[in-house]
């Protein structure tokens, strides 16, 4: 009798154990769903939004380090830039938003188009950046600076390799990154230095344009 | 003078009570082939430096202190080993890319640069665990060359 007690106990007990598992599952594949939906309707807003801003500039302008007219990196680039705004001028609050704008801005970005070594390469600046990103949403100012300088890299190299239809400007601060130098992206011509704030806000140089 | 015994009866009943709820305790006997040890050629004092500083946080093997099995201090480090090991964990080294290895580093010579790792809470009781300005220096020089060689 008592055997058999033991044995109903052990088995609800696995019973219990199996139907939470699979509860579990079921719960992650439900999200996983919604993630792509989300993904699709975002990507039918972004078509809508560029119709209007892309076409002045891709036949016009055909100098320098011209990249593919990609109007899907836009929300990732203008969350960056919001980002950069914001440590011009010493904000901690807006960059915050800015890393919880980009982290939004790569979990919508639809990669399904992306194969093969592109996807790779795409995979693991995203990775970077996320993190960066991240860590920009929970800083004190000084480390959402640092962790913006190999950000910036990692957005420099996903504008190269996806391209962008915007015009940015890749600017170089020498004394960024404890003299080392970093590079940050600007949507304006004029120099305004996020590492320095509105300490130095024109120290820098244009490297560089884009588009 | 019974309302403060009272509470203290309950006080030691929580007390009593929270040491029977279990915590994941963080250890491994296997150093995976991804390890930092491994797929790196580090220098001896630094690799036991490493040891004692950061591999408590940082990788899947604790040297648990003797007080680490009473609650509240085991959810404390539970929570810390956990954070620590989120953000970086030296046994799964090589399977970053070397863009995040890169990263990585530059993080952790920052952090050590400027006395942010190892935490003050932890250096509190592993004394031999804070960095001296030689030991600063040379892990720092290391780790750049390190990052220069990505």
């Amino acid at each position: 009798m008592k055997h058999l007690k033991v044995s109903t106990v052990i088995l609800a007990m696995a019973f219990i154990g199996l139907t939470t598992i699979s509860c579990k599952d079921a719960k992650k594949e439900s999200t996983n769903e919604d993630g792509h939906q989300m993904e699709a309707s975002h990507d039918n807003s972004n078509d809508h939004q560029d119709e209007g801003s892309v076409s002045d500039t891709s036949e016009v302008e055909a100098n320098a380090d011209n990249t593919q007219k990609n109007t899907a990196t836009t929300p990732i680039i203008d969350a960056y830039i919001q980002i950069k705004n914001a440590l011009t001028t010493d904000s901690k609050d807006e960059a915050a938003k800015g890393g919880t704008a980009l982290v939004a801005a790569f979990s919508e970005f639809d990669m399904s188009n992306l194969t093969g070594e592109t996807h790779k390469e795409y995979m693991e600046i995203v990775e970077s950046a996320k993190e960066h990103a991240e860590h920009i949403v929970k800083s004190p100012i000084d480390h959402q600076r640092e962790h913006f300088e190999v950000l910036s890299t990692d957005i420099n190299d996903l504008v190269a390799l996806l391209g962008t239809e915007k015009t940015l400007y890749q600017d170089f601060c020498p004394m960024a990154s404890n003299g080392k130098g970093a590079i940050w992206l600007s949507e304006v011509e004029e120099i305004k230095n996020p590492y320095m704030g509105s300490k130095m806000s024109t120290c820098g140089s244009i490297q560089k344009q884009i588009n | 003078m019974k309302v403060v015994k009272k509470i203290a009866l309950v006080l030691l009943i929580v007390f009593v009570g929270i040491q029977f709820i279990p915590t994941s305790r963080n250890q491994s006997d296997v150093v995976p082939a991804t390890d930092f040890m491994m797929v790196n050629k580090v220098p001896k004092p630094i690799t036991n430096k490493l040891q004692t500083s950061c591999y408590d946080c940082h990788s899947n093997n604790t040297q648990y202190p003797w007080y680490n099995k009473i609650q509240p201090v085991a959810w404390l480090l539970e929570d810390h080993i956990k954070e620590g090991k989120a953000e970086l964990n030296f046994n799964e080294w090589d399977d970053l890319s070397n863009r995040r290895k890169n990263s990585k580093l530059k993080s952790i010579i920052s952090q050590i640069e400027d006395d942010e790792m190892p935490l003050s809470s932890y250096t509190l009781i592993h004394r031999d665990a804070i960095f001296s300005d030689t030991e600063k220096q040379e892990i720092i020089k290391w780790m750049t060359q390190l990052k220069d060689s990505l």
